[in-house]
């Protein structure tokens, strides 16, 4: 513990500072710039000083632990030294009572062998000389570490003193410490307080001077303003005096003007009620009127309103019966359409009884048919049967079978049905391709085609008519048709130009086919030779043409052989033409198109009707059938049979005769062969023996009479 | 002066008017307040005579002839009584208006019970009643300025100090713990009671004199165990425990003094549960080198620790090598291993850890060994360490080589300004090695080297720089501007002084 020796000094030394400063720029200067500047330098030196005053008596309290501190590390130093020592001293002790205490177990493994009491008990009084020397030792040096502990034990007891002392020490620097510390701050508190407290006075002091001059000034001004005013109403009461003469003055002309004005607008006054009075009682009147007005327009209000509401409810039942009689109309609608339907599905029902009736009728008539004509021809082959008799046993002539076609027809008689067009074009694209492998069929299959055209030019014609008109497809057809084989393709394409071009039906074809062909042999004829005036006359051509062809095609069924050697005839005339469709070409196409187009609208409409009439079967040849059936057997013939028969009749007679007579002869053959067996029996029995004459004897009498 | 005097005038004809005595026409009043006290004692004078008016007297006129309206209390006040009578069972603070609430406050006991006031009342004005009542010096400060926070700091700890483990019962101080959660931020026990060991006093006296008898009773000298309490504090800070007795006198036992080993383990398993808390100090208590290292391990990574003080005990270089790994897992800015037994090697390892620390602010190695060996370990971590600002080596046997470390190391360093060399052996050519380090140092503010065998005139010249640096950062720290004209005029003066 050693306090700073400089501190003593440094605090007398800040004294004198203190004191030297204060002697600097003095506060009691006039220049306030110099005032302030000592007082914060006097501020500044007294912070100095509280600081350094703080740091010295920290430094005073801390001494005190660093004392201790250094007083620690010696004592430890010293316990270590003292440890040192004392674990030496301990471990010396120990190896020397060790060697004792060997030497005295050495000493009794010598005792065992000892025999002699007196040896033995020298040598015993020895161990324990020996041993009480060790205890003693020990004791000495145990009662050393007791002392030990007893002055440690002391020394803690001065340690604590020490401690309490340095703690007091401690206390009372502190404390002064803290005094010291409070001291100055409340000298500087008062320093500073008394620094305010005296440039407050002089601020004061200087504000009271200043505001006595300012309020000196003040009184100096205020007089003077006093003054003036009193000038200046003494100014404003002469100048009111003046004026208010002349405001007298002016206010009686005033008066006088204003008075005078008053009676003229009191002259006007009453004029203006005079012509008041008038008006109100115009307007009373008018009024009157008005209000009458007003009432009768009420009433033809009210009447009105009446009316509106009487309409209104007329209005009203009107709609209720409107709205009534659209239900009832549309429950009577509903109704009807019931009843149409169930009607439409009893008349398609109907239609399909019809249709199944038609057929069975059909079938029924084809029995019928058929058996009568079953009958018919079994009696006509009786009767020709009967002929072939009389002819070859009775009359002994050659006899020849009639033949008619009638009797080789089975059925009713039908007439052709006419084919559509496509149909037709189907046939005809399938042979012609046919035609190549097999040619000798397709001109017995084609029957159909008219004389002129054969199958080959057909297609040619055909496929040139496809080729030119594709404008006549749809775009979209002809995109579906790509992926198709060519034939189906042509097939297609074609009757979707027939169906643009109206062709309908079998005939319409070949016209066209035809028309082609005409075309082409007029254009051959007449090479320059116009077309329409050459065209017109060729559908009615065609049209005749086509009636006769149609009489020939019934008449096909009958004569097939008579057909096919005519059609061969034909087809080695065509065969010539057959080249001829080469020549149209392509570009005359359209021109033969346009002008069939035309030329085939008037035959269509007169076409319409015959189509309907060909519904219902054609029986006018029924009849003459029928009548021919019943004279197979011509009348001359049947004159033959009547004189043959009446021949034959008399013939019969006499057969007839003679039969009798026959029969009588043998009738009396049987009686006489009778007769004789009933002699013969009479003869030959016993009755007659006994008899005196058997007949017997009788009988050969009697026989030799016969 | 008329302007006060009209609307008085005007209340007098009223009077006047009112009443036909001829003593308040009499009285001309001349200020407010003085009308008043007239007109109150008109009211008494007229008690005895009912004049005309009586309705208009009835309204005032008491039977009692003592009563006056100032007496009677309000029904405000009257609530608020009643209030605080029964405040103990029915506890009604928050429905009330501000200006009653305080009135409440004002009038309570301050010994009601603390199940009733703790959660409910916040007022620091009734917190200070209670402390004054309960002691007689409170240290506002330590407890962060809030009164009611020192009441139940002190409260706290004044029940584990009287806790006597196996004797009382748990339930006290867990009891608290519901109530004083949310404001106990620190606990400072500077004493713990060990289980009763008074039953065979005459085996404890027979074997007082043999220390070693006393740790085959371990187990029973267990202390109390902090790690629930302090698991229940959600607000906890700092932990300040000594694990001994106060004023044992002369009934001192070495067994008094014993923090055991499972007392540490409960206590590390506290501290390391509580990631709230930043200061932990464990002083006095015999803390050993094993016990340190297992309270330092538990510290590990800790998230909040800035503060570890494990002074006044026996810790060693081992415990001082795990302090020094602990410094480099956590943001611990703050090291006190003052008085233990730390040797070079500890000084050393804990050197090679302060080398790269960033946290670590202060260091205080006082009354160890560390010898030069360690302080010039220190004073080579010094020279790359960037962040301590404080460094206690007080008696440390240092001497010169570690001085001609440190002189390097002040010209080097920007950041330390508290160096303590105080009783070490550094010698007057230490010293002005020193000096001549201290004469390029612009930081440096406090430099202890009392008891330290330096010459008086280098110490003097360092005391001389620390002055030049001191002014220097006050002048930095204050506004220049202001006083640039007196600390011209002090540049002169130092040196004089």
């Amino acid at each position: 513990m050693n306090p700073p020796v400089p501190l003593g000094i440094l605090e007398d030394k800040e004294e004198e500072h203190l004191a030297t400063q204060v002697l600097g720029p003095s506060i009691n200067s006039d220049n306030p710039q110099e005032r302030i500047q000592a007082r914060r330098l006097r501020i500044a030196a007294r912070l100095e000083a509280r600081r350094r005053n703080w740091l010295y008596g920290t430094e005073l309290v801390t001494n005190i632990q660093v004392a201790t501190d250094i007083r620690e590390i010696h004592r430890r130093v010293e316990e270590e030294e003292l440890k040192r020592q004392r674990l030496e001293k301990l471990e010396n002790e120990v190896k020397t009572s060790q060697d004792k205490f060997d030497d005295i177990t050495a000493k009794w493994e010598e005792g065992i062998h000892k025999k002699i009491p007196q040896e033995l008990w020298e040598l015993l009084n020895s161990q324990q000389v020996h041993c009480a020397g060790l205890i003693e030792d020990k004791n000495k040096l145990i009662s050393e570490l007791q002392q030990e502990l007893k002055i440690k034990d002391d020394q803690y007891v001065k340690d604590l003193k020490k401690q309490s002392e340095d703690i007091c020490v401690l206390l009372e620097r502190m404390e002064e410490q803290v005094k010291t510390v409070m001291r100055t701050f409340r000298q500087e508190l008062n320093h500073i307080e008394k620094a305010f407290e005296v440039e407050r006075q002089e601020l004061l002091s200087s504000n009271k001077k200043k505001w006595e001059r300012a309020l000196q000034a003040h009184n100096a001004k205020e007089l003077e303003y006093l003054m003036n005013r009193l000038k200046k109403v003494e100014d404003y009461e002469k100048q009111l005096s003046k004026q208010r003469i002349w405001d007298f003055e002016e206010y009686n002309m005033i008066k006088i003007k204003l008075e005078q004005d008053v009676q003229i607008l009191e002259q006007q006054l009453q004029q203006m009620k005079a012509t008041y009075q008038l008006n109100q009682e115009k307007l009373e009147y008018n009024f009157q009127v008005l209000k009458k007005r007003d009432e009768e327009s009420t009433m033809i209000k009210s009447q009105q309103k009446r009316k509106m509401n009487r309409l209104h409810d007329v209005l009203n039942n009107m709609r209720s019966k409107y709205a009534k009689q659209i239900k009832q109309f549309q429950e009577e609608n509903q109704s009807l359409t019931s009843d149409y339907k169930r009607l439409v599905i009893q008349f398609k029902e109907l239609q399909k009884a019809m249709r199944h009736f038609v057929i069975i009728d059909e079938e029924k008539f084809r029995d019928f048919w058929v058996m009568n004509e079953e009958e018919a021809k079994g009696l006509i082959s009786r009767a020709f049967d009967v002929d072939r008799i009389i002819h070859t046993q009775h009359l002994g002539l050659p006899w020849t079978a009639p033949d008619f076609w009638f009797l080789k027809n089975v059925g009713p008689l039908f007439q052709q049905q006419q084919k559509s067009a496509t149909q037709i074009l189907e046939e005809v694209l399938m042979q012609t391709e046919e035609e190549g492998s097999e040619a000798d069929q397709e001109l017995e299959s084609y029957l159909d085609l008219p004389k002129q055209v054969s199958a080959s030019t057909t297609r040619k014609i055909l496929m040139l008519l496809c080729d030119e008109s594709g404008f006549l497809i749809e775009s979209k057809l002809l995109s579906l048709l790509q992926p198709l084989e060519k034939s189906e393709c042509y097939l297609l394409r074609l009757d979707a130009i027939f169906s643009a071009l109206g062709v309908e039906s079998e005939d319409d074809l070949y016209k066209l086919v035809n028309f082609f062909l005409k075309y082409r042999a007029q254009h051959l004829s007449s090479q320059e030779g116009e077309m329409m005036p050459a065209l017109e006359p060729v559908p009615k051509g065609e049209e005749e043409e086509e009636k006769k062809e149609k009489e020939e095609e019934e008449e096909e069924e009958e004569d097939e052989e008579s057909l096919e050697e005519e059609e061969a005839g034909s087809l080695v005339e065509e065969e010539a033409a057959s080249t001829s469709p080469r020549l149209i070409h392509p570009n005359d196409v359209l021109k033969i198109l346009e002008a069939f187009v035309k030329g085939l609208k008037k035959p269509r409409d007169a076409r319409a009707p015959v189509k309907l009439q060909k519904a219902t079967r054609d029986n006018s040849k029924d009849s003459d059938y029928w009548k021919a059936l019943a004279t197979v057997i011509p009348r001359s013939r049947q004159n033959l049979w009547d004189g043959l028969y009446a021949a034959l009749e008399k013939y019969h007679l006499v057969l007839m005769r003679r039969a009798e007579l026959l029969l009588e002869c043998n009738t009396l053959e049987q009686q006489n062969t009778e007769l004789q067996q009933l002699l013969q029996k009479y003869l030959g029995s016993k009755i007659n023996s006994e008899l005196q004459v058997p007949p017997t004897q009788v009988l050969p009498i009697s026989t030799k009479s016969n | 002066s008329p302007a006060p005097g009209l609307p008085v005038m005007s209340m007098q004809e009223t009077l006047t008017t009112a009443s036909t005595s001829p003593q308040a026409a009499g009285q001309p009043p001349s200020s407010g307040s003085k009308f008043t006290k007239s007109f109150s004692a008109t009211w008494k004078s007229r008690g005895p005579n009912k004049g005309p008016n009586v309705r208009l007297m009835r309204r005032i006129i008491a039977e009692d002839a003592e009563w006056s309206l100032a007496i009677v209390p309000l029904l405000t006040d009257l609530c608020i009584r009643h209030i605080v009578k029964n405040f103990r069972n029915n506890p009604i603070l928050k429905q009330l208006l501000p200006e009653h609430q305080q009135k409440v406050l004002r009038q309570l006991p301050p010994d009601l019970p603390l199940a009733v006031t703790a959660n409910l009342i916040d007022d620091e004005n009734y917190w200070h009643r209670c402390c004054e009542q309960r002691w007689p010096v409170c240290h506002l400060d330590c407890h962060g300025g809030s009164w009611k926070r020192l009441f139940f700091e002190r409260h706290l700890e004044n029940l584990i100090k009287h806790f006597i483990p196996d004797s009382t019962d748990p339930a006290v101080i867990l009891d608290l713990l519901p109530l004083c959660r949310n404001y106990v931020r620190r606990i400072r026990v500077d004493q713990f009671l060990p289980p009763v060991q008074l039953r065979p006093p005459p085996h404890n006296g027979d074997q007082s004199d043999s220390g070693s008898e006393g740790e085959t009773e371990e187990p029973s000298m267990d202390h109390y165990r902090l790690g629930e309490l302090v698991a229940g504090l959600s607000q906890l800070e700092e932990l300040d425990l000594v694990y001994g007795i106060k004023d044992c006198g002369m009934n001192f036992e070495w067994n008094l003094f014993l923090f055991t080993y499972r007392d540490c383990q409960s206590l590390a398993a506290t501290i390391k549960a509580c990631h709230t808390l930043k200061v932990f100090r464990l002083t006095r208590s015999k803390v050993d080198d094993n016990k340190a290292r297992i309270l330092i391990r538990s510290l590990l990574d800790h998230p909040a620790l800035e503060k570890l003080d494990l002074s006044h005990n026996c810790i060693g270089d081992r415990g001082a090598r795990a302090a020094a790994k602990l410094l480099s897992h956590s943001r611990l800015r703050v090291l006190n291993l003052a008085n233990n037994q730390v040797r070079a090697p500890g000084a050393q390892s804990l050197a090679h850890a302060l080398a790269h620390n960033t946290n670590l602010l202060s260091l205080n190695l006082r009354l160890n060994c560390i010898e030069d060996e360690g302080g010039q370990a220190l004073a080579h971590a010094l020279q790359t360490n960037k962040c301590l600002t404080t460094l206690h080596l007080g008696g440390n046997e240092l001497s010169e080589p570690t001085a001609t470390l440190l002189s390097q190391v002040l010209s080097v360093n920007t950041t330390l300004t508290k160096i303590n060399l105080s009783c070490n052996h550094i010698g007057p050519d230490g010293g002005k090695q020193l000096l001549e380090g201290m004469s390029d140092n612009k930081t440096l503010l406090e430099f202890d080297l009392r008891l330290s065998d330096v010459a008086q005139e280098s110490e003097y010249l360092i005391g001389q720089a620390l002055c030049a640096n001191r002014e220097e950062a006050r002048q930095r720290a204050l506004n220049p501007s202001h006083f640039s004209a007196p600390l011209t005029a002090k540049g002169p003066e130092n040196p004089v002084g």
